[in-house]
């Protein structure tokens, strides 16, 4: 008889319209590192939230270390030692980090005999020893806000360990870090299980799973697909496994002529409220039929470039030029005006208004003109309503009230088809995407892909940015790479590898 | 000297312990804007028990006065249950919800007040006569040049206010209940992961502000007009929420607010009497603290940082 | 569905859950709801509440009283609740205009004072003929209350500053200074209010004498009309009205959209803070024709709970305007009948906003019930 820390038997969970997880039955060993391996919305994160007690499963049981139980909230799951370090990072920002660690299990001192308090030295000695003998380096006095994204997750880590966790969730650890991060993220990962510890990592990078993993389970849309062995599986396998379809790893890319000059930006720099650097000194251009893409690790100001170009923030210094003219003094209407189409890295709360109709939405950046809106300022919500109703038709997006949907109500996939169908019927030169896929389940996923292939071969300039090191691989023509607001490089996607361009998002290659 | 040092502290003090009730509330993640109708219904009840006791004794003694006290804190208490209520459980709008609740404050202790004087004392009156809160001198102490003067002849409840307060400023700071509080109003996923329950949390907090206010209420019932009657609200209760927006949500630079505001006010007076203004001119006066909140305001509104989730309803299934 | 409820979830799902008119069907489950808890204290007071409520009713012109004054009868009493009604509707539409923007304007009462003084000291004891001095006061309502709101639109978009706070402290300020100005110069020594303006500046004719009655008649109360349908098709018809509603809702959205988000607050806090003053002179120069130093009006307060009871949309304001001064206007007269205390009307308001201010969850809950027997339903068959 094997030594099983966790079995799950039968696990069914429904939220309303959807099945997310359909009687799914997995046994993890103690001190293996189990993969959960599954497109975004196959039901892996529903399936670990039922495991740490953030939801109660419709029916099935669970099982630790033989023993049925039932985990009704994170507490219990705490005291079954199970913890989980979650996809975003669950921390208190102006806390330390020795205070996030031990809140909710503070080690108490006594003053003069009676008075209970916390015993905030006791604790960051014992953070501090934690972390080393886990090979976590932290300083437990420093603030949530100061610290960067990969030292978060380590507190997250160090926050299960905290609690004497024998089992480990990770929720899709390494969407956040840059392949470097990635690569000793997966180290810490393997040392813990040689600690004895279990581990079971959800992801749907199939390269992580074939480095650390030592069995996988597949999921596709809630149902358990099959139990592989890694180091007897192929990638290819999982894949297909994982889509329910054979997909092509690999795709043929066209070349297209770059035209014109579209955008080119120059000296760009800015500095935030707390006078803060976020950009310094950022230069590019790009043409006509050209995708270009920046990569970097989360934070490292992407996003405040694509800001300062819509004028979503004022950048401190430097001149944007649109299609030759400058567009400095311009707003960020008459910028959108000018040609710049923008898809916003959160869709939900500044790309669409979720409460509105879907006709308001598909209509945010035009409604101001005719025919939707008279000299007068009255507007004419048939115009409105026919404009959508064709955008629906065209770009196939699917909701249950047609154009009078609230947007709120819509999928992910289908709101993000809504911002992208709005944005092209803009017809600008330029269009920007910022982290457009992220979220969305793969037929999605394709979906955006083949536009930004279409607008690039109607001779379009596209600007991508994007966390996805593979997406950016696969569709970009240039390469910027920046890492803490400056520009690493700027080169030919053609020239440059994965791993490459990984070391110019640490800030760590040389140029020699 | 003395005088305007002692008024200023008996005005800082009880909008101080209201302030940090809000502190409470507001950094556990629920907007407090009913600490107006909180303190209210705290001096109400604190009224309330005082009139009681003394028709039925007949006389009126020091711990009747303190025992208003603690009347006052569960007045407060019970009807921040009905805002917590509100707020948390019901989910309902924080800011309308706050508003609404001291619009009902006022009409339920103004219904009550002329309801209770008529049924149980058969007067004809919206007011509860108190007796004057006892003062004490600290002997030596008092003799120390500018501070001495706060251990002149002041309010026993000052002393009271300040060991709260204290007690108060450990809570939030020192146990793992103040820590969870503050967490509650970062990132109350965190709270939740760490197995605690952050509806609870809030509820608890809104509670303490009630409580708060409910003594704050009381101690200004007694030191500026001696009795309770609706004219209570005066907008204190939106002052001490300014008091704590200054204080950037920390206890010690809201007491500095506080005392603020507290000399703002005895100075307006102090000028009228100064300039020998007709009597009219004291209203003049009485604009004096909302005015120096405005400027204030316009100076520092853009360096506040107020809890990150304040305001933010926090549901289990929400991930 | 509904076999699987009991009376109460019945009765609360009829009022609040999914189907037609579902906004106003809350509503009314909330104003009967409050009136069930007015009655459980008017019965706890030894009232019969029925009796209460018919003489709130007869109070209010509603219905016939038993015998009325001399030339008084229930047309008289009718045009008093339309004369009453008329600056809640503005106020109310004043709250609503701004909370649509994601704003609260809490100032209305200190508007009201605000242009109530300005246009008593201006207009209100000159000797102007009766059409202009009554078109001045209009007009200085309409942009003395523009301008203060204008500023508190201004103060928090320039400095971050909590409009409500702000709000407050313009409440007391104004109310300070309007009594000051009133007790140095214009108080009437018995009433100790302010002299009662002339008549010539007056926006509602008092004792008009026609069909032998003597009527009060509110000349604003077209105009209130008038500017709820305005107000109505500003805001389901016109850019500037998506504007509003989009900064309301999403402010980052409209941003990204091109919206002047700061233009657009702005903009909201002049439309309201100009009916919010119309709601002053038609208080302060129509129906009561003097101002009580120190004292915020109640009604600048109540007005959030008409705007919330009426779905925050202006025809629903001028319904529920009328509903809440048919419980103020019939108080008096409930009062003398009864022998309660004229508080229990207010009291009743405050409960009646309490309920209103749950309407969200009042449909969330009648949602979840939906939800709940519907599923059981399903996995019956």
């Amino acid at each position: 008889m094997e030594d099983y820390f966790v079995q799950l038997k039968h696990i069914t969970k429904t939220f309303p319209g959807i099945v997310a997880n359909d009687d799914v039955s997995i046994d993890i060993k103690k001190g293996e590192i189990y993969a959960l391996l599954g497109e975004n919305g196959a039901g892996k994160s529903t399936l670990m939230s039922i495991l740490f007690g953030l939801y109660e499963p419709d029916g099935g049981q669970i099982f630790i270390k033989g023993k049925e139980v039932s985990i009704t909230s994170p507490l219990k799951a705490n005291k079954l030692n199970i913890g989980m370090v979650h996809q975003h990072f669950k921390l208190v920002s102006d806390q330390t980090i020795a205070e996030n660690i031990i809140l909710g299990a503070e080690p108490m001192k006594k003053k003069w005999g009676f008075i209970k308090s916390i015993d905030i030295d006791r604790a960051n000695k014992e953070v501090a020893e934690l972390s080393k003998r886990y090979n976590l380096e932290v300083n437990p006095t420093d603030i949530i806000k100061d610290i960067p994204v990969s030292t978060r997750q380590r507190v997250e880590i160090l926050k299960m360990l905290y609690r004497n966790a024998e089992l480990l969730i990770f929720d899709e650890p390494t969407a956040v870090l840059a392949p470097q991060e990635i690569n000793s993220l997966l180290e810490i990962i393997k040392s813990l299980r040689d600690n004895g510890k279990t581990i079971i990592l959800i992801t749907h990078k199939l390269d992580e799973i074939k480095q650390v993993a030592d069995r996988c389970a597949i999921l596709c849309k809630g149902k358990l697909i099959d139990i592989l062995d890694v180091k007897k599986a192929s990638t290819q396998q999982m894949a297909n496994l994982m889509v329910g379809r054979e997909i092509e790893l690999e795709e043929v890319r066209e070349e297209v002529k770059k035209g014109k000059v579209v955008l080119e930006v120059e000296n760009l720099s800015y500095k935030d409220k707390d006078k803060v650097s976020k950009i310094s000194d950022v230069s590019f251009k790009i043409y006509e039929g050209e995708v270009l893409s920046i990569a970097g690790v989360s934070g490292n100001g992407q996003v405040e470039i694509a800001d300062a170009i819509c004028n979503m923030i004022r950048a401190t210094s430097g001149t944007i030029k649109l299609n030759g003219k400058s567009i400095d003094h311009m707003n960020i209407r008459e910028r959108a005006e000018a040609g710049i189409a923008y898809i916003p890295e959160d869709r939900q709360n500044v790309g669409l208004i979720l409460d509105f109709p879907l006709y308001e939405n598909l209509i945010l950046k035009e409604y101001f003109r005719e025919p939707y809106c008279s000299k007068h300022g009255i507007l004419n919500f048939n115009e409105f309503k026919k404009q959508s109703n064709e955008l629906i038709e065209n770009f196939d997006i699917r909701s249950g009230k047609g154009c009078e949907t609230t947007v709120r109500s819509m999928s992910g996939g289908n709101q993000q088809k809504a911002i992208v169908a709005r944005e092209i019927a803009l017809n600008s030169s330029l269009i920007i995407f910022v982290q457009p896929t992220r979220g969305l389940d793969v037929g999605a996923i394709d979906n955006i892909h083949n536009k930004i292939n279409e607008l690039r071969k109607q001779g379009k300039a596209i600007l991508l940015i994007s966390l996805e090191l593979d997406e950016i691989m696969a569709l970009s023509d240039t390469i910027l790479v920046l890492y803490s607001g400056k520009v690493q490089t700027i080169e030919d996607a053609k020239n440059l590898s994965k791993n490459q361009v990984g070391e110019y998002m640490m800030g760590v290659h040389n140029n020699a | 000297m003395n005088s305007i040092i002692n008024d200023s502290m008996a005005f800082a003090l009880p909008l101080f312990i209201i302030a940090i009730g809000g502190i409470y509330c507001e950094g556990s993640g629920v907007i407090n804007l009913a600490l107006e109708g909180l303190l209210g219904v705290g001096a109400f009840f604190g009224g309330l028990s005082f009139a009681m006791i003394s028709t039925q004794l007949g006389t009126t003694t020091n711990s009747m006065i303190y025992l208003s006290l603690i009347f006052s804190m569960i007045g407060g208490g019970l009807f921040a249950i009905l805002y917590a209520l509100l707020a948390i459980r019901f989910k309902a709008n924080q800011v309308i919800s706050g508003v609404v609740i001291n619009m009902l404050s006022v009409s339920l202790t103004a219904f009550l007040a002329n309801q209770l004087n008529y049924s149980l004392f058969g007067q004809a009156s919206n007011k509860f006569m108190l007796a004057v809160f006892p003062r004490v001198t600290v002997p030596f102490l008092n003799k120390v040049p500018v501070i001495g003067a706060f251990f002149n002849e002041t309010y026993v409840f000052e002393y009271i206010i300040i060991a709260i307060a204290l007690i108060m400023w450990f809570v939030l700071y020192k146990t793992p209940y103040g820590m969870s509080v503050r967490a509650c109003g970062d990132n109350p996923q965190a709270v939740a992961t760490a197995g605690r329950d952050v509806n609870k949390i809030r509820f608890s907090a809104v509670i303490i502000s009630g409580i708060m206010a409910g003594i704050g209420g009381m101690c200004f019932a007694y030191s500026i007009s001696t009795n309770f009657s609706p004219s209570i609200y005066v907008g204190y209760g939106y002052l001490a929420i300014a008091a704590y927006i200054f204080g950037n949500y920390k206890i010690g630079q809201t007491l500095l607010a506080c005392l603020i505001f507290g000399f703002a006010r005895t100075f307006g007076y102090l000028i009228v009497q100064a300039l020998a203004l007709p009597s009219t001119y004291s209203d003049l006066a009485l604009t004096f603290p909302y005015i120096v909140t405005l400027v204030l305001l316009i100076f520092f509104s853009k360096n506040f940082t107020a809890p990150k989730g304040l305001g933010e309803v926090y549901e289990k299934s929400k991930r | 569905m509904l076999k699987k409820m009991n009376i109460f979830q019945r009765i609360f799902y009829a009022f609040c859950g999914e189907g037609k008119a579902r906004k106003l069907r809350t509503s009314i489950f909330c104003i009967l709801a409050s009136m069930v808890f007015g009655g459980i204290i008017l019965l706890l007071l030894g009232k019969n509440p029925i009796v209460a409520y018919k003489s709130l009713l007869q109070g209010a012109g509603i219905l016939p009283k038993i015998k009325y004054p001399g030339r008084k009868n229930q047309l008289t009493d009718i045009l008093n609740l339309l004369d009453y009604t008329t600056p809640m509707v503005f106020a109310s539409l004043a709250v609503a205009v701004a909370l649509k923007c994601g704003l609260f304007n809490i100032c209305v009462s200190g508007t009201m004072i605000f242009t109530g003084i300005l246009a008593t000291t201006l207009v209100g004891y000159s000797n102007l003929d009766p059409f202009v001095a009554r078109i001045l006061v209009v007009i200085i309502g309409i942009v003395g209350g523009g301008l203060l709101g204008a500023l508190i639109g201004w103060l928090k978009y320039r400095f971050n500053m909590n409009e409500v706070i702000v709000s407050i402290m313009l409440n007391y300020i104004i109310n300070y200074i309007a009594s000051f100005v009133i007790n140095s110069r214009y108080a009437d020594p018995i009433s100790r209010e302010s002299v009662e303006i002339g008549q010539n500046a007056r926006l509602t004719l008092m004792n008009f004498e026609a069909m032998g009655l003597k009527m009060n008649i509110s000349l604003l109360f077209p105009f209130a009309i008038l500017v709820v349908f305005l107000i109505d098709f500003l805001m389901k018809r016109t850019k500037l009205g998506f504007e509003l509603k989009s900064v309301g809702t999403s402010p980052l959205a409209s941003k990204y959209a091109g919206m002047n988000v700061k233009r657009t607050m702005i903009l909201s806090m002049v439309i309201s803070g100009a009916l919010a003053g119309l709601a002053g002179v038609a208080y302060y120069l129509g129906t009561y024709g003097s101002i009580q130093p120190r004292v915020l009006p109640a009604l600048g307060f109540d007005a959030i709970a008409v705007a919330l009871l009426g779905f925050i949309t202006p025809i629903g304001c001028f319904f529920a305007s009328i509903l809440v001064m048919i419980f103020q206007c019939g108080t008096s007269y409930l009062s003398s009948r009864l022998g309660v205390l004229r508080e229990i009307a207010s009291l009743i308001t405050s409960i009646l906003l309490l309920f209103s201010a749950c309407a969200v969850y009042f449909n969330q809950k009648a949602d979840s019930y939906h939800n709940k027997f519907l599923m059981e339903d399903k996995s019956d068959e």
